[in-house]
């Protein structure tokens, strides 16, 4: 089984480096040019006094809560992008050009190929994020002397790592979808939708009273993007509830993957039945 | 433990409402090459997916080994080299480190020791990724992992498929030996020829139905030939009226017949007609195995 785990996290190198490096340029960029318009920024915080960039948690009145604005809000946002990719790419992609089946035929339990496959994708993912949070780091580093924050380097690192919990959470979702819908499209399609959802939800309960009993079903709940949590970090107890998620929709892609048939791209209550 | 390497009992698949494959009882037995022969969408390869526990049988059982193709699939499954049909590969790796994942994953020390002298024989550069390869070249990748592991059974879904002659024979050769050492092959052919030249016995799948199993000698009896002649003038009717011989075409100067007998007589009076073209119009396996079993509804299920 290792020899099948080093292989699916080399089949996955480009994919980490390409996305650790893309990922990096936003927070070399955000962070790295602070200090250039820092004494201008308090001319936008106007302009961020209206409803919707409350909403979603937008300030500039602070370097925290610049970063935590545009650095720490996106960086998850754009990651959950690749675990829609990477999730449903791996079973359900797999499955749909015939890769699947030469594994399946092999003498590996099924849960074993499912739980090889989603290590290799959260150590990818962690890794991403590892690579953003030393860029976004070392930013910081770079430019401390002229900017007045709390915030240390190992402080901005991990603020940025512990997104991984969510980007966890939306993968796992996206490779259950992968074993249980016909197609990679379809559950392609489905992880999408549930991210925009989690995210839009999440930021329109803010202003939303209705949405606001509901919060909790949006995963951006549990993760805070705000100067606050830059500084004191992330409370346990959502990242725990991620990592909850998470589990839940691995058990729900090995049961679903467990009953497949593979290859014929169809819903789990389309199984066959022989006719009366 | 049964005798047979390969037993089915009442085997159906359904996907959704459609018909896979309907009550097929099929027995292979240690030690034969089996031929499982049919048109495009017959059957073939869902059988032999449920075999693998790729799919799980809507009714009726499978064993492989003795051993039920779900519930004790992983302990089956070691001891079976598989080639799909449509064979799709991991194209960004080396050929060489797919056989070394694949040896790794069957957990065989022979494996290890055993593809490179199977990818010297099909002159197959192991070096390459197999993105590089050509489409026999990426065949041969999938013959080499099907045999590197020398299985006690090979299922085989059209294993010369993109494959040149020489290559062709070459697969042949090794499914020959594999037989010698004592394995069980079960493959699908469309190639008449190869499938005459290695099997024992062949099945025919129709419509999901396994309409027959018989040996390939018996079988191979009752060939016939499908003449295709043209005549300076229209023949008379009833020229062809011979025992053996069946009219299943003409038009004013050609003439189409299915000889299985007295083929001697069809060109002696062909001769005396003013024959002015003749051309034999290659028969189908399954043409031959229909026509022996009176359309599929009867047959020896040996």
């Amino acid at each position: 089984m290792l020899k099948l785990f080093l292989q699916e996290l080399r089949f996955r190198r480009n994919g980490i480096i390409a996305w650790g490096l893309g990922l990096c340029f936003f927070p070399v960029v955000y962070v790295g040019l602070y200090p250039s318009f820092a004494d201008q920024l308090p001319n936008f915080q106007e302009m961020m006094d209206i409803a919707l960039y409350q909403a979603l948690g937008i300030s500039m009145a602070s370097f925290e809560g610049y970063v935590a604005s545009t650095v720490t809000n996106l960086i998850p946002v754009i990651l959950a992008i690749y675990a829609v990719i990477s999730g449903t790419g791996t079973l359900a992609g797999e499955e749909d050009d015939g890769r699947l089946e030469t594994v399946v035929a092999l003498p590996i339990p099924r849960w074993q190929i499912v739980a090889v496959k989603a290590l290799a994708l959260a150590i990818a993912l962690a890794l991403i994020l590892a690579i953003t949070s030393a860029g976004a780091g070392l930013t910081l580093a770079a430019i401390s002397s002229q900017v007045d924050t709390t915030v240390t380097p190992a402080g901005m690192f991990w603020s940025l790592m512990a997104a991984w919990p969510l980007v966890l959470a939306f993968a796992m979702i996206s490779l259950f979808l992968g074993a249980f819908c016909p197609s990679r499209r379809i559950a392609a399609t489905l992880a999408t939708i549930i991210i925009v959802a989690s995210f839009l939800g999440n930021n329109l309960a803010g202003m939303i009273t209705s949405l606001e009993r509901i919060k909790g079903l949006f995963l951006f709940n549990y993760f805070e993007a705000s100067a606050e949590a830059l500084i004191n970090g992330q409370q346990p107890a959502d990242l725990l509830a991620l990592l909850l998620v998470a589990l839940a929709a691995f058990a729900l892609a090995v049961l679903f993957f467990q009953r497949r048939d593979i290859t014929v791209g169809a819903w789990p209550w389309q199984r066959g039945r022989v006719p009366a | 433990m049964s005798e047979h390497v390969i037993e089915t009992r009442g085997l159906t698949v359904y996907y959704g409402r459609q018909r896979g494959i309907v009550d097929v009882d099929l027995r292979v037995r240690e030690g034969e090459i089996f031929g499982f022969l049919g048109p495009n969408g017959a059957g073939k390869t869902t059988t032999q997916r449920v075999l693998l526990d790729i799919i799980r049988p809507t009714a009726g059982e499978a064993r492989l080994f003795g051993l039920d193709c779900r519930k004790q699939g992983v302990e089956a499954r070691r001891r079976v080299g598989y080639l799909p049909g449509e064979l799709a590969l991991y194209d960004s790796m080396r050929a060489s480190q797919f056989f070394e994942m694949t040896a790794s994953l069957l957990d065989s020390a022979a494996a290890h020791a055993h593809w490179k002298t199977l990818a010297e024989r099909l002159d197959l550069d192991a070096s390459r990724r197999i993105r590089q390869l050509s489409r026999g070249n990426r065949q041969k990748v999938g013959v080499v992992a099907a045999f590197m592991h020398q299985p006690d059974l090979l299922i085989l879904d059209e294993p010369t498929t993109g494959l040149d002659p020489l290559m062709q024979q070459k697969v042949m050769e090794l499914v020959r030996e594999a037989k010698a050492a004592g394995a069980t092959v079960f493959f699908s052919s469309h190639i008449l020829p190869e499938v005459q030249a290695v099997c024992d016995r062949v099945g025919i799948i129709r419509e999901g139905a396994l309409v027959a199993t018989e040996r390939v000698e018996t079988l191979m009896h009752q060939q016939f030939k499908r003449l295709q002649m043209t005549f300076a003038a229209p023949p008379p009717a009833g020229a062809f009226d011979l025992d053996g011989v069946e009219v299943t075409g003409q038009d004013e100067r050609t003439i189409t017949l299915k000889v299985q007998k007295n083929l001697d007589q069809v060109l002696a009076t062909a001769a005396t007609l003013g024959i002015s073209d003749i051309e034999t119009i290659p028969v189908t396996l399954e043409e031959i195995f229909l026509a022996f079993y009176g359309k599929g509804n009867g047959g020896n299920h040996a």
